[in-house]
């Protein structure tokens, strides 16, 4: 019997461990189910977005108004052939793309979604988005290194050197947002946003919200500074080679980073589920809003201003891009640590 | 740096400009014109696709074969192939035209005399086959009782093709081949 193997104790900790996991498990479907249609529809929204500013109409064939275009998308990709270049390292060129996706959806988890929604809640999660977003870029460079293509490989070489000076530059972005929040806890920094005077970081820190999103625009290689994968010189960039499936994994990558951003945003400068005491005060009514409904408007907003950029901002030279970076972004970043710092030990 | 810049490159002026001008060109009305659902207006005079007129008294094609749309034809789309009939009436046998070297410049229509070839509305008739765009007498006959028949016909003979004359017949000062009977 099993009262008899184990201990009652250990078996109620064991059942206790048991409906954590399965918790967790059933959070995780969800977050992955709702992320990933959340990705099917960005591109729709992005092609639409750029379609009108563009004085076009965006996808409107499949369904009405285009609105079946992502699935019909989906399905083409699934179908299409599985090309692998004769010449390619197979087994680092099937890795790159799951490393490059594994990295990007990894981050979802720390994310807070709501008060009390977040998959795992843990002490070091803004420092855990850094590392893991760092760890993406082995994915691009590894399958632009195993394509055995020059474009391919002259793509992944950018965007390793692209991400890693930007990457620098958000750290410092947020370093003030650490000091105000006084913890790396996402939660806590939004809960520590809600009890400031300005309800969110952003005003108090506009300076480092600045540079966040410049970074954050070239941490996901998006236009402007889309020079890893630069149609007009590189094709494609790093997953030049790839085709069907293993296209589909960069491409759900990409979205799902673009994502993160965005809430890494919504969450560090923008109140995360919460919104600011001034307005619940002028209009009281919205504190019955859901916390979700928020954090998706900000994370919806953000994502707009992505297409909006793309859709007005052409493309960088790279040593404009790295420019920006090294000679702009990092001392103003370095700056504003300073100041906020001071500010901190002065009041 | 002036100043003037210094202060447009860190709030970022022509950015936002260029923001705004995408964001209200977001709220604009798109031109695009979605084809198989909508159509854009023809315009009046429109040269598309061939027809050979028919006469609405007689019922028959208009044609005598005087070759003139043959030789004026730029591209020599054209093929015209009479016999001759009873008491040596001349007689349209065959009246083709090779669609697919027609560039649509409306020649023929304005050499002939006796209005007998005309250019429709008609846009859409791209086929998989060659044969299917050699146009023949029937062919041609039929596309006008399909897009030009009745007032429209008329209307392109008196505004567009014919301007000279009001009837359709042939203008009484015009040199122009008739037959022996007439």
């Amino acid at each position: 019997m099993l009262e008899n193997a184990i201990r009652p104790e250990a078996l109620d900790a064991l059942i206790k461990i048991g409906i954590n996991v399965g918790i967790a498990i059933i959070k995780i479907a969800v977050v992955l189910g709702i992320g990933l249609l959340h990705v099917a529809y960005a591109t729709y929204f992005e092609r639409k977005v750029i379609g009108h500013m563009q004085v076009r109409l965006g996808p409107m064939r499949v369904g009405p108004h285009g609105l079946l275009q992502p699935i019909a998308d989906g399905l083409k990709l699934f179908f299409k052939e599985d090309i692998i270049p004769a010449n390619a390292d197979k087994p680092v060129f099937y890795l790159g793309p799951v490393i490059f996706m594994a990295a990007s959806m990894v981050n979802l988890s720390v994310i807070p979604f709501a008060s009390n929604f977040v998959i795992a809640n843990i002490n070091v999660g803004l420092l855990f988005i850094f590392a893991i977003a760092g760890m993406g870029v082995y994915g691009i460079f590894i399958s632009g290194w195993a394509s055995n293509s020059k474009y391919a490989f002259i793509g992944g070489l950018r965007s390793s050197a692209q991400v890693l000076s930007y990457e620098i530059a958000m750290g410092l972005s947020l370093v003030g947002v650490m000091i105000m929040a006084g913890s790396l806890n996402l939660t806590d920094i939004v809960k520590a946003q809600e009890q400031s005077i300005y309800g969110m970081y952003a005003i108090p820190q506009i300076v480092a919200f600045v540079v966040f999103v410049i970074a954050a625009v070239a941490e996901t290689n998006r236009t402007p500074f889309d020079l890893p994968e630069a149609e007009s010189e590189l094709v494609a960039g790093y997953f030049t080679e790839y085709t069907g499936f293993r296209f589909a994994l960069f491409f759900l990558g990409e979205y799902i980073a673009m994502i993160i951003m965005s809430s890494l945003a919504a969450v560090c400068f923008l109140g995360g589920w919460t919104i600011p005491w001034y307005i619940t005060k002028v209009l009281p009514f919205l504190k019955y809003v859901p916390g979700i409904i928020w954090f998706l408007l900000k994370i919806y907003a953000f994502i707009f201003f992505y297409y909006w950029i793309r859709a007005t901002v052409p493309r960088y030279r790279y040593d404009q891009l790295m420019a920006i970076g090294w000679k702009i972004l990092i001392p103003v970043a370095l700056a504003n640590i300073l100041v906020t710092g001071l500010v901190k030990i002065l009041l | 740096m002036t100043t003037k810049e210094l202060v447009k490159k860190i709030f970022f002026i022509e950015i936002l400009k260029g923001l705004a001008l995408t964001l209200s060109r977001l709220f604009s009305h798109a031109v695009t014109i979605q084809y198989p659902k909508e159509r854009r207006p023809i315009a009046p005079g429109f040269r598309g696709q061939h027809a050979l007129v028919r006469d609405s008294e007689t019922g028959k094609c208009k044609c005598v074969g005087c070759g003139l749309c043959v030789a004026y034809c730029p591209s020599k789309c054209i093929h015209v192939f009479t016999v001759e009939g009873e008491e040596g009436a001349k007689i349209v046998e065959r009246y083709e035209i090779e669609v697919l070297r027609c560039i649509y410049c409306g020649f023929c229509v304005e050499a002939c005399p006796y209005g007998a070839i005309s250019l429709t509305e008609n846009y859409e008739y791209s086929d998989y086959s060659r044969e299917a765009l050699y146009m023949t007498k029937e062919k041609l006959l039929s596309n006008w009782d399909k897009y030009m028949a009745g007032k429209k016909g008329e209307y392109y003979f008196k505004k567009f093709w014919r301007p000279m004359s009001e009837d359709l017949g042939t203008p009484p000062g015009q040199a122009v081949f008739r037959g022996k009977h007439s």
